[in-house]
């Protein structure tokens, strides 16, 4: 709704899914590459509501994301 | 039943010199195919410094199993193996479904 009108201020950028929109059918949890785009400074996963993830694909990146931690891939909590 | 593809990936410690590492991939890929398990194929993919300290070590080599098996004997016992192994600091074990 508010994407269609072009004036006023609260004009948001239209989020998209980044892994449906490359086409990312498996998430490999040993692709941190990808997987970085999805968690904050501090090795927080991000919610979809920032990324724009579909909720299919928040649940997968999820397992991927914890998988990769526990391989020492990504940081549990990573400092400043 | 059907074979179900699996892919297990384990970090090798980094002081390992080749040739005990090279024995080390070798003995675990045969407790793979000794249990009935086919290997697809079984290679290094990087040596990496890890996000957090692992075990008193900062990087780690790691390598990748593909297999396909129709029965969980292979996979538990490579577990239990690799849990006991010095030479393997962590395992990961994953099931890949039809893709």
């Amino acid at each position: 709704m508010a994407d269609q009108r072009r004036r006023g201020g609260n004009r948001r950028r239209r989020k998209v899914d980044f892994i449906a929109a490359n086409h990312i059918e498996y998430i490999d949890y040993k692709d941190t590459e990808l997987l970085q785009r999805f968690i904050s400074e501090r090795g927080k996963i991000l919610p979809r509501r920032v990324t724009g993830t579909s909720a299919k694909n928040q649940r997968r990146l999820t397992v991927a994301i914890k998988r990769s931690r526990i391989m020492g891939l990504l940081p549990f909590v990573a400092e400043d | 039943m059907l074979a179900t593809k699996y892919e297990i990936t384990y970090i090798v410690r980094p002081d390992l010199d080749n040739e005990a590492k090279q024995a080390l991939v070798e003995r675990f890929d045969k407790i793979l195919t000794d249990n009935g398990a086919q290997i697809a194929d079984s290679k290094d993919w990087s040596t990496r410094r890890f996000a957090y300290e692992i075990g008193g070590f900062n990087e780690g080599t790691y390598h990748v199993v593909n297999l396909t098996t129709d029965q969980a004997e292979a996979l538990n016992e490579f577990d239990r193996l690799a849990k006991i192994s010095d030479g393997i600091l962590r395992h990961m074990i994953v099931k890949r479904d039809a893709e």
